[in-house]
């Protein structure tokens, strides 16, 4: 009985990241496109998000990479650009307040990583999905 | 005495007029060889995965050809939107190596180009390939450096566009000296 109670709570925790206004709207948008295009969405996924940040693919340079090959394995601390060497700052908004703050800087990022990575722009549900996952990864 | 050292001054700067002298004092400051990047945007967007190479690295025809293709970007997607590449094209048109003859090094480059050639890389002008050919690969080659697109790595003051032997540290290795 305990864990009834307690799942949709875990739930709402998790999903509890306190976006500001533009990002709250942002969110809502990503919610709505990817209902329209799978009428099975219901909500974005962690695990999901997870999965599209960590697996492997060959990216645009025709060689194997991963979201993390630049922003590494523990979102708190800085990363490097496998390209260029320069550093880039942590991605977790935990660490870094400064993230997933302005939507214009996401929607830019999400589009040229998504080509960096998987040579296609993501969906919608799957932009909502990575970034659930970066701002809960703890 | 002292108009001697003045002389000897003179006359060391004609003498090793690409030395240390190269980048020239202007009131005991030296003056930069490539004028530095003053452009918040700029930094920002192009500084974020790289050095901000200044704009009077490359040509006028070079950074229209370069930010004209910005979704395949060096095999990187560095796609801007419509309105900030064309504030930062403006940018870079206006300060340009072409339109910076008063600097140096944008001379120089500018100079060694041939009005054919449109380089987008500015390891691949003539002047910085001469500028380099000479450092072994193992230099280059190392996790600190790792290309010579990687100006800071060994050029310290890169960032106030000063190129010359005098700001040189080449990770693991030290000073650098042509002759």
């Amino acid at each position: 009985m305990k864990q009834f109670i307690l799942a949709p709570l875990l739930v709402n925790a998790l999903f509890a990241f306190d976006f500001n206004p533009q990002m709250q709207k942002y969110m809502q948008q990503l919610t709505q496109e990817a209902k329209k295009q799978n009428s099975n969405f219901s909500g974005f996924s962690y695990s999901r998000g997870e999965q599209i940040f960590t697996s492997k693919h060959i990216g645009k340079k025709g060689k194997m990479i991963t979201c993390t090959s630049c922003h590494g394995d523990d979102l708190t601390q800085n990363g490097k650009n496998i390209s260029t060497g320069k550093v880039i700052e942590p991605l977790s908004p935990s660490a870094n307040p400064k993230r997933f703050t302005k939507v214009k800087s996401v929607k830019k990022w999400l589009r040229r990583n998504f080509r960096d990575v998987y040579t296609r722009t993501g969906t919608a549900q799957e932009k909502g999905d990575v970034i659930t996952y970066i701002v809960n990864k703890k | 005495m002292k108009k001697i050292f003045v002389l000897l001054l003179v006359a060391g700067s004609l003498v090793y007029g690409d030395g240390w002298f190269e980048e020239g004092f202007s009131f005991g400051a030296k003056k930069a060889g490539v004028k530095p990047v003053d452009n918040k945007l700029y930094i920002e967007e192009c500084g974020s995965c790289h050095f901000a190479y200044q704009p009077g690295l490359l040509p006028e025809r070079s950074w229209k050809k370069l930010m004209a293709n910005l979704e395949d970007h060096f095999q990187t997607d560095a796609s801007l939107e419509e309105q900030d590449r064309k504030t930062l094209l403006a940018y870079l048109i206006k300060n340009s190596a072409d339109k910076a003859h008063q600097y140096k090094r944008s001379k120089k480059i500018d100079r060694s180009i041939p009005s054919s050639q449109t380089p987008i890389a500015i390891t691949q002008t003539p002047y910085f390939k001469h500028e380099h050919y000479e450092i072994p690969k193992r230099f280059i080659i190392q996790k600190e450096v790792r290309s010579l697109a990687n100006c800071a790595a060994c050029h310290t003051k890169a960032d106030k566009g000063l190129y010359s032997e005098s700001f040189i540290a080449i990770p693991n290795y030290g000073r650098w000296d042509d002759d």
